[in-house]
């Protein structure tokens, strides 16, 4: 295949392992050229020896600035860009796109090419249902989290060829007035495990039983839309349809009936747990582990048996 | 202050999707369609921009004759006139191709649609606008207040939310808490019936060739435990399942 470029989110400076399985899987298709466009600054200088990368690492207030893009454009024009599925990365592969006027596809959750053409299964209807195309002209690429590797397991080992560092330009005329990060907790995207709760906790001073079972079990904490309508919770800690949609390894919904617009944001979590009063609540039929009970005893004995064991 | 409003029409939340096997597409038949939800919320906000600074609000889809009547609902909600780009799209290049023309043609200040559209979820089809119009993109976008010749908004990012200046002409991509979703007066609806709908063909193709859909299957366990049991579940989700 021609060249390949991949937009790589850092964290603390670093390749996250998703982005490192993504290199190692597109490196299958032994393209010309191998680009990895890190946003915001790195702290490696090699990531191994095999597979020769180029590094360009771009600072600066990429949100704001719309000359970055051209000069973004610029470094990946006629390459295939990849990037793994979040709010910037979705945004700036569609500016790319329109700027170089090529087909982009997102919410990919396997890709395979063969003789110049891809094969591209995306999830549509928030992963009701999938979508199987076929294009010979796409040239950006957004994978979702959850992603088919086809097996690629081992993350390669990148040698960087050279490495040049972008800051975005100040040139453009909007602004950011004020950053506002969420701290202190696990993000919601990216969380392995998730401990959410409804109206079934039935006020939200006994939102500690959650935080506690969370800390324990080292989970990030979510919400069903009423709550987050109460302002019990805020807006970001809402899963569902027009909320945020998560697909950790375990999902335990405390007190959520499971309204289809809810089930929307999380049936692609691997393993779901289900705590509710109302045995005939429709979440227990998608759930691999069911308890009828009130989550404000059960929560503090699942707390409770994690401390011990 | 000329505002386009892109809405897109898709199966209502509740819809149980099946695959008609004859096309191995997702069959329309015995679909409800609706307004999409985050388009709903720009919708809103433009309404309301168009009561608070009198602007003009258009609405665009891009689309068959088959949205007419969703189409003819947000004129009942307030919006001033609509287009409706006369096609079967099959990627978001196709449809943001044609908004681009359309808005080369008739330029406005402020181009506004929801985050995705909730059937094939893409979330993409602003930033395409805005990138071939050269215009300033926020996605997806949380508050928008107008500010003389710019706009304030609250936009959601990565782990965060930030608070932005932004020049016009912009294209945003809409999500809650912009608007309260509204319920069209029966005055509303009674004006919409002489609104005008200007109907152009969807000239642009695509190059992507969808093959067939399928539904996602999950198989649960469905396994209950007694709540005296409770504990028991943490051993299960180590041994049975690896989670923890």
């Amino acid at each position: 295949m021609k060249k390949i470029a991949i937009l790589a989110q850092i964290k603390e400076g670093q390749l996250s392992d998703t982005t490192k399985q993504l290199i190692a899987f597109v490196s299958g298709f032994q393209p010309e050229q191998l680009k990895v466009v890190t946003l915001g600054e790195i702290k490696f200088n090699s990531l191994g020896s095999s597979l020769p990368a180029e590094i360009i690492s771009l600072t600066g207030d990429l949100w704001v600035d719309t000359a970055s893009i051209q000069t973004l454009g610029n470094e990946v024009k006629d390459f295939c860009v990849f990037g793994i599925k979040s709010i910037q990365t979705d945004n700036l592969l569609s500016l790319l796109a329109a700027n170089a006027s090529q087909e982009i596809i997102s919410g990919i959750q396997h890709l395979s090419y063969s003789a110049g053409t891809f094969t591209i299964s995306k999830s549509i209807f928030s992963g009701k249902a999938s979508l199987t195309l076929q294009s010979s002209t796409a040239a950006f690429f957004s994978i979702n989290r959850n992603f088919d590797f086809g097996g690629v397991n081992e993350l390669p080992e990148v040698a960087v060829a050279s490495s040049v560092s972008l800051a975005a330009s100040a040139t453009s005329n909007a602004a950011i007035v004020s950053l506002k990060p969420i701290t202190g907790s696990i993000p919601l995207p990216d969380a392995a495990l998730v401990v959410s709760a409804g109206r079934g906790l039935k006020d939200p001073g006994n939102w500690t039983i959650v935080e506690d079972l969370a800390k324990e079990l080292g989970a990030a904490t979510a919400c069903s839309k009423p709550v987050s309508d109460l302002n019990w919770r805020p807006h970001h800690e809402h899963v569902g349809q027009t909320g945020v949609k998560i697909s950790p390894n375990l999902y335990i919904a405390c007190g959520i009936s499971g309204a289809i617009q809810h089930l929307a944001g999380v049936n692609g979590s691997r393993i779901i747990v289900v705590i509710n009063t109302d045995p005939e609540a429709p979440f227990f039929k998608h759930a691999d582990y069911g308890i009828v009970g009130d989550v404000n005893d059960i929560l503090p004995r699942l707390t409770k048996k994690l401390q011990i064991h | 202050m000329k505002i386009l409003v892109c809405i897109s029409c898709v199966p209502d939340t509740t819809s149980k999707i099946v695959i008609d096997p004859a096309t191995s597409q997702i069959s329309n038949q015995g679909l409800t369609f609706i307004v999409g939800p985050y388009d709903d919320y720009a919708l809103s906000r433009a309404i309301e921009l168009k009561e608070s600074h009198s602007a003009e609000v258009i609405v665009l889809h891009v689309g068959g004759t088959e949205s007419e009547a969703l189409i003819r609902k947000c004129l009942a909600l307030g919006a001033d006139s609509a287009v409706r780009i006369d096609g079967n799209p099959v990627s978001s290049n196709q449809i943001a191709t044609a908004i681009t023309s359309y808005v080369k043609q008739n330029p406005c200040d402020l181009i506004l649609m929801g985050k995705e559209s909730i059937d094939y979820n893409s979330g993409i089809v602003h930033g395409l606008v805005a990138g071939a119009l050269g215009y300033t993109h926020f996605n997806p976008v949380m508050h928008l207040e107008l500010a003389g010749d710019s706009l304030n908004l609250e936009v959601e990012m990565d782990g965060g939310k930030m608070e932005v200046t932004c020049p016009l002409p912009a294209v945003l991509g809409c999500q809650e808490p912009i608007a309260e979703w509204k319920i069209p007066s029966m005055r509303g609806i009674m004006t919409a019936r002489t609104k005008e709908i200007v109907v152009i063909p969807l000239t642009d193709t695509s190059e992507v060739q969808l093959l067939k859909a399928d539904i996602a299957e999950t198989a649960r366990k469905n396994k209950m435990i007694k709540a005296e049991d409770a504990e028991q579940l943490i051993d299960l989700l180590r041994t049975e399942t690896n989670v923890l």
